[in-house]
């Protein structure tokens, strides 16, 4: 056994106490715990197995336990001679670094807005990149899902939508590399770049918000960074550890469909009421075993997902050398059929130090993702409206149709893309697919592989100095497979189609930096860091498109096809070259000041060069004497006033190009041709976010609890829009222009409270909020609005000045009138208009009697309702309230984790409502037999009277405000069961450490919305003025899972 | 100490030495396009370039597609079979809106086209003809011009009253003459009809002259201007403007006086022996002027906007079937009228085949044929001359006769000019079926629109005669005027 140090002084009568420390967490032992004996100088260390062994006077003798990352804890020993102690993780206190940007700050120091999520919190969620685990860990951050599709990426925001036409998604830096975010798949499957960081191998995430945390990152930094940090080896014993977790996802909430006899008498009500319908009629079928055909749809389209994850890192190191090795592989099966997702990973992390001076190090991962799918799910950006799109065929298709014909084939219409209808339906214009069949024949894959990697040289010439050159490179290579049937469905008209896609992007980064930290006469704290980078992307990718199959049995690419094209071309290259500064200061950890610089030139900038700063001022006035003097100090451990001022911008999402105008090429008749393409503007620059910070931080009862609150505003201005021009001037392209101006303002809490704190059982409890105002406050001239269309079909998101981005625009209506049953609408100016399908001889359709007979003349003149002349601005998207809160008990050798998120204030306009209410040949949901109109006198119905093929009155033909619901929703995001087996049992079994656990995600959602799932986005992370919309959108599983954590 | 500084020289020497940033990468040169500074600096470029000025005329949303199919399906002939607002249900029922996507993206291709042409024009002026030389500049510009010419024409048949109603003194379209390449320029109000018209005559006469008299493949003949082109455009033209006696000028330029007809100088002009040739083999000397398409990718008119996609009920859609109670219910449209060969019947209904070259529906657009041309100077014989025109009833039994032998038209068959004039207007009607130009016809003689399936007619004098102005030109030029 081996003593790193101990005390030796003798006493009279001293007494031998030994044990053995572990972590509340997992069980697993800790090293390099001090241990004291209260108010003398004794001490000892544990050693690597977490051993300890101290000579402890007689008498009422206290032992006080602490190590970096834990909290204190004190035990009286009265007269046991061995005392194990349970050392509590204190990731939420202030002593934790955090990180800043090209170096490390105690968060003490802190002084910019930071809020940080430790790994663990994530590692054992069922996600499939960690961002989905951030909702509700910190003030700040939201994070939406946007739909049931694995590894979509979440509409990721930190106080607030920062652009309209560039990206709005945080810059993420993964151990100091920035990295790829967003979609890269070229198919129906989502491909997350960030999925390629295993969860599991994450040490921390630190999310900067405000101008002193982020200018450092200059050009990028307007919508926050965020930080994430790998796992690196510590000096010790080797550690061994495996942590797994399988388990069964679900849908939830899905609408209750009319079965097939609901249908058909629902339905023949309908054709009843459309004398021009007359002749259509609906027959029910048996199926092959003689059963009347009543096909749940639904069933077709999901199913019960079962997902497993293993991982196994192995870290430890000597004096001089540490390492970190970590594989892992997880499958998993998200609630739509063949939609799957597979990673193989490997991470490799190394320091070592060769010698007083010099330390060099590195790390390499290598991830491997399938990301598969048969066909749209009609849940990814543009989408919504596909007419193969899963989500919307599972309530779309009437239960009278099969998925089979008796005869076992698949039922797929000969004459056309479609599902076969002709012995059931009258119907000659049955678009839809057979979501059976394309699921049985169809792929759409994308396939990641990921290198992420750099080596560092770090020399300390003397104290004080650190100079360090890091080479990093993030290669991204994503590979598409893509077939579709000629049978049916989106290959049908091309008699079959295939595509290989291939996407190569290239990131490399040289950093030279050179710190200097400074004591001076033990009061005036210098650090100073000055360092120059550079980055350059390279983007390629082409694809093979064929279409026209030689042989119906064929399903690769490599076959027969008779015509041949190119698809997905992509090229581009971008270069930031940067030098960059940091100055923090502190006067006796009292007064703390900071500034940062950074001069940006980038690439695909007209204007390329910028300069962004942020000044940072706080005062920690615990160390005050008059708050000594009125013993303030026994209250609060810590109370810092910080303030923050800056000017930092956005280029994310520019596209390589963009200021140049270029003449691009075609083809006339086999004839290559160069023609004017696109419109540049060489005086292009960044956007502009100019934020303000101001807030408070504080300990209380030696940090007991502690919290911050922050005010904040970013005022954006110099936003980029590609400002539309008259048609008639016949440019190719909108010419993009530093235009619009926009604001977030702003209140951050948080509270993070010890509440119960006794050897045997805690609680902790974190508690956050987020107010969030915004509101884009100028356009460009001519420019009036913004509207963005989703999936091209609907265009329901309008912004514009005086409102917050997105706003729902749309038609008003009054209700049913109880006399007829007709559909009210209200025109643009308050007056209600009468609506009616199926108009009888000398009725019209839109008329302001109900009676029908007094045709309605809009004041241009028209004769019905639209949504150009008489729709409104109508509802905010944008949450004004968001957050979380983490509960965590611990009672002996079980832990509880109970995790809330929630967002309010916010409104989701429901599409998928109108297409469950179309009076088309669609199916409807089961609450058009109570709640649609059937007989005079029926009052205060939600659906019109029922005619065969009315698509007006029920919203989707246009946007109505009957479909617009408060989003408004509290989600019990996680719940964690675990028990961590005793050490004593363990260590027969040469363990270190068990943990096991159940868990469940999203097992209730608190919500008035009708949909399966108000947190879901049709048009996807990437919009930043089309959020608020769910049309046909797949939503978010529910799923559990059983954990082990094993440590050896 | 000292091993430390060594250290940290090495350190510093090596990082500044290597890290020297490569400034270069600041200012990327687009590789997979060309500076608007370079294009016209090469010979290469400039006739590329020239070539891309037809390429955004034949685009799915203009005379590759869509302006073409709006043209039939404006009249009588064709029934909407799938309700469908993509594929210009609103075009067939009459009611288009101004923020219809019909009315939108003709406006907007067909002004893509026009500054297109501007911008080649103008950058030839510049410094294009110095490169490739005086000669070859001014036929290129020339060829420029007819494609201008044919995109106000076409813009004026949708979004303007037809000449004839007040001799072209109502509002046409705004004429857009300089290259437009940046902000600032949206403001601009309508010409006249007549102004439109100048320039369109403009344009071709100075394309006239400065054209070549062929080329030396019949691909360039068909998918080129030549002076032939320009001259069977202008007997549309002036057709449409019903100013006859220029319509006869100028067909005299490429119809020869008797039968059988051919174009006396230039390309030699005819009509083939069988008309269902010029729907597989594109390039004949019937072909005056065509849109070229092949399977590759970007060169054929893209989804929802193919002919063959619309019509064809054995490659396509069946997105309109022929009327029963139009033109093919004529009973002197005779069975065995090889033109009836291009129709189908599928579903217990007729359907158009002429375009039926399966997905990418890559068949050749015809934009003018000589057949046309032999008609237009027919009909212009007879109203000019208001009698029963010898040539002119020889020019309509030259049109007949090639595909029904068994008719043959005599002065006799006629009671007076109207009544030839009605024939060669039928005539037309059986001819073009499907080729976009029943719009024209209709509207240059300010006819009612007749009724067909539960659509009713439209007369000259109500709202949905003339297409409605884009919603986007009146949101972002404040100086236009709907109709």
């Amino acid at each position: 056994m081996l003593f790193l140090a101990v005390s030796v002084t003798a006493y009279g009568q001293d007494r031998v106490v030994t044990g053995v420390v572990t972590t509340s967490d997992d069980g697993s032992t800790v090293p390099g715990v001090s241990v004291s004996v209260k108010g003398t100088s004794r001490g000892a260390t544990t050693d690597a197995d977490g051993k300890y062994r101290i000579s402890v006077p007689s008498g009422n003798v206290v032992l006080v336990f602490s190590s970096i990352g834990f909290q204190k804890q004190e035990i009286e020993v009265a007269s046991k001679s061995v005392i194990d102690v349970r050392l509590i993780n204190d990731s939420s206190e202030l002593s934790e670094v955090v990180v800043i940007g090209y170096g490390t700050q105690s968060k003490r120091d802190a002084t910019g807005s930071i809020g940080s999520v430790s790994g663990a919190k994530i590692a054992q969620m069922p996600n499939q990149s960690f961002e989905s685990g951030l909702a509700g860990r910190t003030p700040g951050v939201q994070i939406t899902v946007p739909s049931g599709v694995l590894n979509a990426p979440p509409v990721f925001r930190i106080r607030g939508t920062n652009s309209i036409s560039l990206s709005s998604y945080p810059l993420i830096i993964v151990d100091g590399v920035p990295t790829f975010t967003g979609n890269y798949s070229a198919g129906n499957a989502s491909s997350n770049p960030l999925a390629s960081i295993n969860p599991n191998d994450i040490e921390s995430i630190d999310v900067a918000k405000d101008a002193a945390a982020t200018a450092i990152y200059g050009s990028r930094a307007a919508n926050g960074v965020v930080f994430i940090t790998t796992k690196r080896g510590k000096s010790g014993k080797v550690r061994v550890s495996y942590d797994g977790w399988a388990g069964v996802s679900n849908t939830y909430r899905l609408p209750e469909m009319l079965n097939a006899q609901e249908y058909l008498t629902f339905k023949r009500m309908a054709i009843a009421n459309n004398p021009n319908a007359s002749t259509t009629t609906l027959t029910q079928t048996n199926d092959a075993n003689g059963n009347p055909i009543d096909t749940k749809w639904q069933d077709q389209v999901y199913r019960q997902g079962i997902s497993h994850s293993h991982n196994l890192n192995v870290s430890g190191g000597s004096e001089n050398t540490n390492y970190y090795f970590s594989t892992g592989y997880t499958n998993q099966q998200g609630v739509i059929r063949k939609n799957d997702f597979e990673r193989l990973n490997a991470l490799f992390n190394v320091d070592s130090k060769l010698t007083k001076a010099v330390t060099v190090g590195g790390k390499i991962s290598y991830s491997n993702e399938k990301n598969l799918a048969a066909t749209s799910s009609g849940s990814l950006n543009g989408e919504a409206f596909n007419t193969g799109g899963l989500g919307r065929l599972a309530i779309v298709l009437p239960p009278i149709l099969a998925p089979y014909n008796n005869d076992g084939s698949l039922n797929i219409n000969r004459d056309n893309a479609a599902i076969g209808s002709s012995n059931n339906m009258s119907i000659t214009n049955i678009s839809y697919y057979n979501p059976t069949a394309l699921l049985a024949l169809n792929r759409s894959n994308s396939e990641v592989s990921h290198i992420q990697s750099n080596a560092y040289i770090q020399v300390v010439p003397f104290k004080g100095l650190t100079l360090k050159s890091t080479y990093g490179i993030d290669y991204l290579l994503v590979d598409n497979d893509i077939f579709q049937s000629p049978l049916t469905g989106d290959g049908y008209a091309t008699k079959g189609n295939a595509s290989g896609v291939f996407r190569k992007e290239k990131t490399w980064l040289w950093t030279n930096t050179a710190q200097y930290d400074r004591n001076f006469g033990g009061a005036h704290n210098f650090s100073l860091l000055i360092g120059q980078e550079q980055q350059r992307n390279t983007s390629r990718g082409f694809g093979l498109n064929r279409q026209s199959i030689s042989d119906n049995a064929y399903t690769e690419l490599q076959a027969g096809w008779a015509n041949n094209n190119y698809t997905n071309l992509v090229y581009g290259e971008n270069y930031l070259l940067s030098g960059f500064g940091r100055l923090n200061y502190n006067y006796k950890e009292k007064y703390y000041l900071s500034g940062n610089l950074r001069q940006d030139e980038y690439s695909a900038l007209g204007v390329k060069k910028g300069t962004f700063w942020g000044a940072s001022a706080g005062w920690e006035i615990t160390q005050e004497n008059f708050w000594k003097n009125a013993k303030l100090d026994n209250i609060f451990s810590s109370f810092k006033v910080r303030g923050s001022y800056g000017k930092v911008g956005n280029i994310g999402g520019i596209g390589d190009y963009t200021p140049y105008s270029t003449y691009g090429s075609g083809l006339y008749g086999g004839s290559a041709t160069l023609a004017f393409s696109s419109v540049g503007n060489p005086n292009l620059k960044w956007e502009t976010s100019t934020k303000s910070d101001v807030g408070i931080n504080f300990g209380i009862l030696n940090d007991r609890i502690t919290g911050e609150v922050a005010y904040y505003k970013n005022n954006v201005n110099n936003l980029i829009l590609y400002v539309a021009q008259a048609p008639s001037a016949g440019l190719p392209s909108n010419p993009p222009q530093n235009i619009g101006a926009m604001y977030n303002q702003g209140l951050e809490l948080a509270l993070n409270a010890r509440v119960i704190n006794t050897n045997n059982f805690q609680w902790t409890s974190n508690f956050n909020i987020t107010f969030n105002k915004n509101e884009v406050t100028a356009l460009a001239p001519g420019m009036d609005v913004l509207q963005t269309g989703t999936a091209g079909l609907e265009t329901v998101n309008q912004t514009a000045p005086g409102y917050s981005i997105g706003n729902l625009w749309v038609v008003r209506t009054g209700g049913v009138d109880p006399a007829t049953g007709k559909r009210i609408f209200i025109n643009s100016q308050g007056t209600k208009v009468y609506y009616q399908y199926y108009a009888p001889s000398g009725q019209y359709n839109y008329s302001t009697t109900p009676d029908g007979l007094t045709r309605y003349v809009s004041p241009s003149g028209g004769t019905s309702i639209t949504q150009a002349a008489d729709a409104v601005m109508y509802a905010n998207v944008n949450p004004k309230q968001y957050g979380g809160w983490d509960n965590n008990f611990k009672f002996k050798n079980f832990d509880l984790g109970v995790m809330l998120t929630y967002q309010l204030g916010f409104n989701v306009y429901y599409g998928t409502n109108s297409g469950l209410h179309d009076q088309r040949w669609w199916n409807n949901a089961r609450d058009v037999l109570t709640e649609a109109w059937m007989k005079e006198g029926d009052t205060d119905k939600k659906y019109a009277k029922p005619v065969f093929n009315d698509n007006v009155s029920n919203g989707s033909s246009m946007p109505l405000d009957m479909n617009v619901f408060k989003g408004d929703f509290v989600k019990l995001r996680n719940v964690t069961l675990g028990y961590t087996l005793p050490s004593s049992l363990l260590t027969k079994v040469k363990m270190n450490s068990l943990r096991v656990y159940v868990s469940g995600q999203n097992l209730a959602v608190l919500t008035k919305y009708p949909g399966p799932d108000p947190e879901v986005s049709s048009n996807g992370f990437s919009s930043t003025s089309g959020q608020g919309v769910d049309r046909n959108t797949v939503g978010n599983s529910r799923t559990f899972t059983f954990g082990i954590k094993a440590g050896f | 100490m000292k091993k430390h500084f060594i250290y940290a020289s090495i350190f510093c020497l090596t990082a500044t030495g290597l890290a020297s940033c490569n400034r270069d990468y600041l200012t990327p040169i687009p590789e997979t396009s060309v500076s608007d500074a370079s294009a016209f600096s090469t010979e290469s470029r400039i006739t590329t370039q020239l070539l891309s000025v037809y390429e955004a005329m034949k685009h799915g949303n203009f005379y590759g597609g869509r302006f073409v199919i709006y043209g039939d399906i404006r009249g009588e002939e064709f029934i909407n079979e799938t309700s469908n607002l993509v594929t210009g249900s609103d075009v067939w029922s009459l009611n288009p809106t101004n923020s219809a996507s019909s009315v939108e993206r003709l406006w907007q291709y067909a002004y893509l086209t026009i500054n297109k042409a501007n911008i080649f024009i103008e950058g030839m002026e510049a410094t294009g003809n110095t490169v490739v030389g005086n000669d070859a500049g001014n036929r290129y510009i020339a060829e420029a011009k007819v494609v201008r010419a044919v995109s106000y024409l076409s813009l004026l048949q949708y979004y303007a009253r037809p000449y004839a109603d007040g001799n072209g003194n109502n509002p046409g379209v705004p004429l857009r003459l300089t290259g437009i390449k940046g902000t600032g320029q949206s403001e601009i109000a309508r010409s006249t009809v007549a102004e439109v018209y100048a320039q369109i005559l403009k344009d071709l006469n100075e394309a006239e002259a400065a054209l070549p008299a062929t080329y030396s493949t019949s691909n360039d003949n068909t998918t080129r201007a030549h002076k032939n082109t320009a001259i069977a455009l202008k007997t549309r033209v002036y057709l449409t403007m019903q100013n006859y006696a220029s319509v006869v000028t100028e067909a005299n330029k490429i119809v020869s006086t008797a039968a059988p007809f051919t174009a006396p100088t230039g390309v030699t002009h005819a009509l083939q022996p069988d008309i269902t040739t010029i729907f597989t083999n594109y390039t004949t000397a019937e072909s005056i002027f065509s849109m070229p398409m092949t399977a590759n990718a970007g060169d054929n008119p893209g989804t929802q906007n193919q002919l063959g996609y619309y019509y064809s009920p054995t490659v396509g859609n069946k997105e309109y079937s022929l009327n029963p109670n139009g033109i093919i219910a004529n009973t002197g449209w005779t069975a065995t009228d090889k033109r009836r060969s291009l129709l189908a019947t599928n579903s217990g209904k007729t359907w158009l085949n002429k375009y039926k070259t399966p997905t990418t529906f890559h068949d050749y657009v015809p934009v003018i044929r000589y057949a046309e041309v032999l008609l237009n100077l027919a009909e212009a014989k007879a109203r000019s001359t208001n009698s029963v025109d010898a040539q002119a009833v020889a020019l309509l039994n030259a049109v007949r006769n090639r595909s029904d032998a068994t008719t043959t038209f005599t002065a006799g068959s006629f009671a007076n000019a109207t009544a030839l004039i009605n024939a060669i207007l039928l005539e037309r009607r059986i001819e073009f079926l499907g080729e976009g130009l029943r719009n024209n016809d209709l509207m240059r003689l300010q006819q009612t629109i007749p009724a067909k399936g539960s659509i009713s007619a439209k007369a000259p004098t109500e709202n949905g005669y003339i297409w409605p102005i884009a919603a986007s030109e009146l949101a972002l030029n404040p100086l236009m005027k709907d109709n």
